[in-house]
């Protein structure tokens, strides 16, 4: 078999990996997203409390390492009640990779809908509009072109972050990778590998910048 | 009945005493200008009136409704958020940077709220929120963005979007002050068909040929207090005050 050939060879096995990764991110932003929307609400909303827990969590989840915050879900949790055991490696992983990246989306939310000029609540006040029909009639919408290359970015993180899953013994495609790596002893398994995660990446910036051409009309 | 009666009101911002004892009523129909220097309490009066502020003491009343918490004999009934909401749909108020919604088309501009709100139909809203718009003169502008507008005819869906809900109130708060000199004619043409219609309004303006023409009473405000009112005539031919008399003579 020529280099070329043997890199085939291994496509196979390392696009059914990608899956694994691709379907854990999607599923961890998607989740992340509707957890941050609130989790921003809450860090501005009249409540002091609100505010408050919502800053902890915030403070909590981009505080302490993302490997740490999957291992405690996946290892820790089950010793301290058995009922908090999630027998699930993919489970355990998306729910740590969901938390953390609401976090991390919870502070781009609240900037961008901070940044919206306060006069578009006034104006919407004076029309006799409620507090939440303002959010999520004017200023929500409003963020939202503000929000899509942030969060494109988060993506992005969270694509290459999910390799960490290999250490919970999940095969993504770093996993994957490495288990190539060692059966085979050949250095060229990363070359394909990192192929996939470029292609990943450009496809998902290609989409995020026609979206933020979508959302851009009116301006 | 007043329409709109303001009574010995306060308001503060931390410290700084901003409205001192401000005391007023406006009649259906009428239009009264406020006028005053920088600083005075024009904005912070006339945002009162829309909650947009909320005043340190005193009353205000829209037509009948106390626009705060009243005493019952002894007890204080809490004024709900959703009475709060239906007095101040009698108000519709113009600001002076317009805040027209940048992700809508003028058309949607005018029914949000109408739909939203008070619950019409979008059939409906259009309907009407078309009938409004050419009546400011945007009728070929209904699916633009704001963006595309010039600021006199974004200040003229402004006024649209406001009268979409139907008030019987208009606020104007330095509605042309953002405007280029040669844009400032087509939205005080709007504002002067509007008060010829009936509509009472109350104006914050720095364009005195415009208060002197279409207002029937004027208010001249100083450092937080009423310092003369009467008629335009009265004020701008013969003011009282020593104040009224220095700052015309800065503006005119
Ligand atoms: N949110 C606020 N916090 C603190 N001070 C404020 C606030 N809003 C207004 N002020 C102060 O209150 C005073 C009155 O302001 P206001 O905007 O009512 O004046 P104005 O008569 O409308 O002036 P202008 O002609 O410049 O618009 C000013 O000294 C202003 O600095
Ligand atoms: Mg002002």
């Amino acid at each position: 078999m020529n280099m070329f050939e043997k890199m085939l060879s291994w496509m196979p096995a390392l696009l059914r990996a990608t899956g694994v990764t691709i379907s854990l991110t999607a599923l961890s932003v998607s989740c992340g997203l509707i957890l941050s929307l609130f989790l921003a609400l809450g860090k501005i909303s009249k409540s002091k409390v609100v505010q408050k827990l919502c800053g902890a969590y915030i403070y909590f989840f981009r505080g302490t390492p993302l490997l740490m915050q999957l291992f405690f879900i996946y290892y820790a949790l089950p010793q301290l009640h058995s009922a908090l055991t999630i027998s699930s490696r993919f489970t355990a992983a998306w729910i740590a990779y969901s938390l953390n990246s609401a976090a991390y989306l919870a502070e781009i939310i609240r900037a961008a809908i901070q940044s919206i000029d306060k006069g578009q609540l006034e104006a919407s006040r004076a029309l006799g509009m409620s507090y939440g029909k303002a959010m999520r009639l004017v200023i929500i919408p409003q963020s939202i072109r503000r929000l899509i290359p942030p969060i494109g970015n988060e993506f992005i993180m969270i694509i290459k972050d999910t390799s960490l899953v290999s250490s919970i013994a999940l095969v993504d495609l770093m996993k994957k990778t490495s288990q190539i790596q060692s059966s085979t002893a050949s250095p060229l398994v990363y070359l394909p590998s990192m192929a996939i995660y470029l292609t990943i990446t450009a496809v998902l910036t290609w989409v995020f910048n026609c979206l933020e051409k979508k959302f851009s009309i009116y301006e | 009945m007043s329409m709109i009666k303001v009574e010995n009101v306060y308001k503060n911002f931390g410290t700084l005493e901003v409205l001192k004892d401000v005391s007023f009523t406006v009649e259906a129909g009428e239009v009264v200008c406020i006028i005053g220097p920088s600083g005075a309490g024009k904005s912070t009066i006339l945002r009162s009136l829309n909650h947009l502020e909320k005043i340190t003491s005193g009353k205000i009343w829209i037509e009948n409704d106390l626009l705060d918490d009243r005493k019952d004999g002894v007890n204080l009934v809490k004024l709900s958020s959703a009475e709060r909401a239906s007095i101040l749909l009698k108000t519709g108020m113009v600001f002076q940077r317009f805040n027209l919604f940048p992700h809508k088309t003028v058309l949607e501009n005018v029914t949000l709220s109408p739909i939203h709100v008070k619950g019409l139909t979008k059939d409906k809203a259009e309907t009407l929120a078309k009938d409004i718009i050419s009546r400011v003169g945007l009728a070929d502008k209904i699916n633009e963005y704001p963006s595309r507008l010039s600021g006199g005819q974004q200040q003229r869906v402004a006024i649209a979007r406001a009268l979409a809900m139907e008030p019987e109130i208009m606020l104007f708060d330095e509605p042309t002050s953002a405007l280029d000199p040669e844009l400032v004619g087509e939205v005080l043409n709007v504002m002067k068909k509007l008060a010829e219609s009936g509509m009472t309004m109350i104006v914050v303006t720095h364009e005195m040929s415009f208060a002197r023409e279409v207002a029937d009473r004027i208010l001249f405000m100083f450092d937080g207090s009423i310092c003369e009112e009467g008629k335009p005539d009265e004020i701008f031919n013969n003011p009282k005050n020593e104040r009224t008399r220095n700052f015309l003579k800065s503006v005119l």
